[in-house]
């Protein structure tokens, strides 16, 4: 991320007028927004003042020395810098958030820091680097998309190209042999008319030439049929060539996309959670099945095509111009106005299209929504306006689709009208040639034929720019996914070690955002078979330490050491192995009980399946089932309860022995009673594991021999429940609001019984 | 200390006819948290729990009892007459609106800004309405509010091209001319009910078209499609 802009001329020359000539310039960033106006300012900071630049004049300055903190505010549509000077919070500058926001939060720590060195009579020291990426493009300005450094306008589109000729490795003979074929097969469509001409010419039209003897012996007879059978073999050829083509495409589709889907599927899947979490599922979704098959369409349908239609327009325009330069006129004079309307025609068309589209969106959108939350619709007797609403969207997207299907219906058979006023016109003045003389009937219809092929190509031409647009969007989006490198990679030489269950943390800060700390200065060490439990408000921090552990992302700083080794050396599939996981949200996949279970280990027998099962308190249901262990779940199969699932995760996290389990929120949202059943089952199997527990019900922990106490990011209190308590620190307060909730329980019994005491 | 309040809402109960039951229980209901309250004050003894997670009580703020000022930064500073009735003074308060859409001058939230240090700042009030205050501090108020919901008017589109999945719009607003990126204009061009249309881009900007229908055609034609 660049801290340190140029400074223009006339502001540098601003600048230099202020500041003294032994300043030294640390940071130099701009900010965008003054009294309700953007602007290109520069907050400028030395090693004792900060100064903001704009327009050649200093606006205002500050001396670091009376600043004490610093932060910056998200507002509505922009973002501020503050300063506390002399005590008194002041407002630095406003600036866009999305392209300045990380520059200010580092510059928000740099800036304390000088001014607490700079009160202390310290050197200022080197200016901090920041090397977080950059979201906007350096040399246009225009945001990157979103989650790479690639800018769209400033990408090189050969090197696009470049890298799609690599992907077509192994498939480029069955990718450019069609283009080949349709070529040759367009050169024979041309030969038609030529014949056909011929005929007319020499033949029909000729009155000297009646057959005089029997049919066979007459040479005018024989040149007629000769005519007669090429024009079937050239349609002939032309047909069988058409099929070559389409199946050769089709394989080679096919298999172009079935190369594209399987290698973006292994990219995907290699990828670290860290990249894959900044896109949405159906946007991967997208990608795979959309993009590819954009893709594909353009490779083996639009790009033939190009080079065909291409062909068919230069060679059409040729044989014109050789024919008959004056009447070829004729045909070109109204292609301007109807290339021009065609396009005006397409243009309205889609711009409806899209709004009929998305007004059909709003009305899935608000089925999809309502037919969701049905139950909550029946509980607030709101059926009735819901009805209504429906009633507006569908009317009002059924309005637009008429509408639309009216202009279309009554537009496209008059543009038809329209792009054959090139023909009405050569029919004209060829038939006046023809009365003249000057030309001859064959002449005229091999004309004619040219110049309805002309204005096919030419109307396909002009949609050519957006197809290629929409093509490079939908390829760069894929070679996006295939050029990431995972965020998470192992070392050249990773090990293979098995875990006994040591856990360190030596001095760990991560955040999301470099510039964002979640987690600063973690520091402490769980022996082997120790069950710890993670306490904290949300947000504190606690599902990242976990995820760290899992080494789903890298640590910023400091590192995490398993048995003193550190896990970055681990490889990670050994590490993953041997941790098990259970989340609130429990994921099962369709498929039966006893494939889930042993997802995590696809060998195991069945007593082990049992075993784990058991291990975890769901052998009882699971045999109660009509198909035990062989039930069908998910989609189309029985629907488990929650704590039924929790118990199936459970024992699937099992199955494989982890050494280290970790257990996030797992029981957060079961009732008491299954609660218990599970808190059995993870005492049970916590005793030769390393368990990690985070837990917002604090009674969930209290077989916990220590417990974590994460604040913002940092760890406040680490020990044995009653240390904690004895304490009286951040966890007794913890323990205080939650018997206080308790007791609010109890109030509520208390009143119930009052009631029914009434009744 | 909860089972000696039991019996007294009991014995009010039991006297009550069938059609007061419900004002009874609600009665009780106030008594008894209030009993209760007092008992569990009195139990704790040494440390009260319920200290710890008391919060500041949010006043209903008028001409009376608050008094808005610059503060010597150019942000806000206020005094005012707490819950408790003592006087309180703040050297820079964050206000902010709670229907920035489609109240904008009602239900001001007057807070202390959050800080890393102390995380959240609470509430110290609420103004109901921004105009039962004198002109000056309604323009003071104002000001800060105009700093914080920068949201520039589109005048004009003065060029509107569609790429890569992105539009790159060129644009006069209020504040002058400006470049826009949307990534998805479908959830970043919002339209209110009364046809107002917020749009939001790539770069956190927020701005606003009071009234699409009097922009000019291509203005109007671009953003159409989205409405």
């Amino acid at each position: 991320m660049k801290l340190m802009y140029d400074l223009p001329e006339k502001d540098r020359a601003a600048y230099d007028a202020a500041a003294s000539p032994d300043e030294i310039l640390m940071y130099c960033v701009p900010f965008n927004v003054l009294d309700e106006k953007f602007v290109k300012g520069w907050t400028a900071v030395t090693d004792r003042k900060i100064y903001c630049i704009l327009d050649g004049a200093v606006l205002s300055s500050y001396e670091l020395e009376r600043c004490t903190v610093f932060s910056t505010e998200v507002l509505y549509g922009n973002c501020a810098f503050y300063g506390v000077v002399d005590g008194v919070t002041t407002l630095i500058c406003q600036f866009l958030s999305g392209r300045n926001l990380p520059r200010y939060s580092v510059l928000v720590q740099a800036c304390e820091d000088l001014a607490k060195k700079r009160r202390e009579g310290l050197e200022p020291g080197a200016p901090v680097e920041n090397k977080e990426n950059e979201h906007f493009c350096p040399k246009c300005g225009r945001p990157f998309i979103p989650g790479t450094t690639i800018c769209p306008f400033c990408r090189n589109s050969a090197e696009v190209y470049k890298k799609l000729w690599g992907l077509t490795r192994g498939l480029r003979f069955m990718l450019f042999f069609p283009l080949i074929v349709s070529v040759v097969s367009l050169a024979i469509q041309f030969i038609l008319p030529a014949i056909q001409r011929t005929a007319v010419n020499d033949y029909l039209t000729n009155e000297s030439i009646r057959p005089v003897g029997s049919f066979l012996e007459d040479e005018h007879t024989r040149a007629f049929l000769l005519i007669f059978l090429a024009i079937i073999s050239i349609d002939l050829v032309q047909r069988v060539l058409g099929v070559i083509q389409s199946r050769l495409s089709a394989i080679a589709g096919n298999k172009f996309t079935l190369m594209m889907r399987t290698l973006l599927y292994e990219k995907i899947s290699t990828l670290s959670i860290s990249s894959i979490s900044h896109k949405s599922t159906g946007d991967l979704m997208g990608r795979i099945t959309g993009d590819v098959n954009a893709v594909q369409a353009f490779m083996t349908g639009q790009l033939p095509s190009l080079f065909t239609q291409g062909a068919s327009f230069i060679l059409a325009l040729i044989f014109l111009l050789i024919i008959n330069p004056i009447m070829s006129m004729f045909v070109f004079i109204p292609i301007p106005f109807v290339v021009w309307l065609v396009r005006r025609f397409w243009s309205t068309m889609q711009n409806r299209n899209r709004k009929d589209w998305v007004l059909g969106y709003h009305v899935r959108l608000f089925l999809q929504d309502i037919l969701n939350g049905i139950r909550v619709v029946k509980s607030f007797g709101n059926e009735e306006r819901e009805i209504a609403t429906f009633h507006r969207r569908t009317d009002r997207h059924a309005a637009q689709t008429e509408s639309n299907a009216l202009l279309f219906d009554t537009f496209f058979p008059l543009l038809g009208f329209v792009t054959r006023i090139g023909s009405y016109l050569i029919l004209f003045y060829g038939n006046y040639l023809l009365f003249k003389g000057t030309m001859n009937y064959g002449d005229l219809h091999q004309f004619n034929s040219y110049a309805n092929i002309i204005y096919g190509p030419l109307l396909w031409i002009t949609g050519i720019p957006r197809q290629i647009s929409a093509f490079l969007t939908s390829l760069g989006k894929v070679l996006e996914i295939l050029e990431e490198q995972p965020e998470v990679a192992d070392i050249n030489l990773p090990i293979d070690i098995d875990i006994e269950g040591d856990v360190t943390f030596d001095h760990v800060t991560f955040g999301y955002d470099s510039y964002n700390p979640v987690l600063e200065d973690i520091n402490l060490t769980v022996k082997k078979g120790e069950m710890i439990g993670v306490v904290g408000h949300s947000g504190s921090g606690k599902t990242t330490l976990i995820n760290l552990l899992m080494r789903l992302y890298d640590v910023t700083d400091g590192a995490i050491m398993i048995d003193d080794v550190n896990i970055k050396d681990i490889s990670q599939n050994a590490l993953r192995s041997q941790i098990g996981v259970v989340l609130q949200e429990t994921h099962l996949f369709s498929g039966s009980i006893r494939d889930n279970i042993k997802y995590a280990k696809p060998h195991a027998s069945d007593e082990e399946v049992i075993e784990a099962a058991k291990l975890a308190n769901a052998h009882d249901f699971i045999v109660n089932l009509p198909d035990g262990y062989n039930t069908m779940i998910g989609e189309k199969g029985y629907s488990l309860s929650g704590g039924e699932r929790q118990r199936v995760a459970i024992a699937r996290a099992l199955i494989h022995n982890p050494k280290i389990l970790i257990l996030d929120e797992a029981t957060a949202a079961l009732d008491t009673e299954t609660e218990k059943l599970i808190q059995d089952a993870i005492n049970k199997l916590a005793k030769d594991r390393t368990a990690f527990c985070i837990a917002h019900r604090l009674s969930t922990l209290r077989n916990a021999n220590r417990l974590i106490v994460l604040d913002k990011g940092h760890l406040v209190e680490f020990g044995t429940h009653q240390e904690l308590l004895d304490k009286k620190g951040f966890y007794w307060r913890l323990v205080m609001a939650q018997r206080q909730d308790s007791g609010m329980l109890d109030k509520a019994d208390k009143l119930l019984k009052a009631k029914q005491a009434t009744a | 200390m909860k089972k000696e309040n039991t019996p007294k809402a009991e014995k009010k109960k039991n006297g009550s006819s069938a059609a007061e039951k419900k004002n009874e229980s609600a009665e009780a209901k106030k008594t008894e948290a209030a009993e209760a309250k007092a008992a569990d004050a009195e139990e704790d003894g040494e440390v009260n729990a319920d200290d710890l997670f008391k919060h500041r009580v949010s006043i209903n703020m008028t001409p009376e009892n608050s008094w808005f000022s610059a503060s010597e930064g150019g942000l806000i500073s206020l005094k005012i007459i707490n819950a408790e009735g003592e006087e309180e003074s703040f050297e820079r308060v964050v206000i902010r609106r709670s229907f920035p859409v489609t109240s904008p001058d009602e239900f001001l939230s007057v807070r202390e800004p959050d800080t890393r240090a102390k995380g959240r700042g609470s509430e110290i009030g609420m103004i109901r309405n921004i105009n039962i205050f004198d002109k000056k501090t309604v323009d003071l108020i104002n000001a800060e509010l105009e700093i914080r919901y920068f949201t520039p008017i589109i005048h004009r589109i003065t060029s509107a091209k569609e790429k890569f999945g992105y539009n790159y719009w060129e644009a006069e607003t209020s504040a002058g001319k400006v470049s826009i990126v949307l990534n998805n204009p479908f959830s970043n061009i919002r339209v209110l009910e009364d046809g107002r249309i917020y749009i939001f881009d790539m770069d956190g900007n927020c701005f606003l078209i009071p009234d699409p229908t009097k922009l000019d055609r291509l203005t109007y034609r671009t953003i159409e499609i989205y409405l």
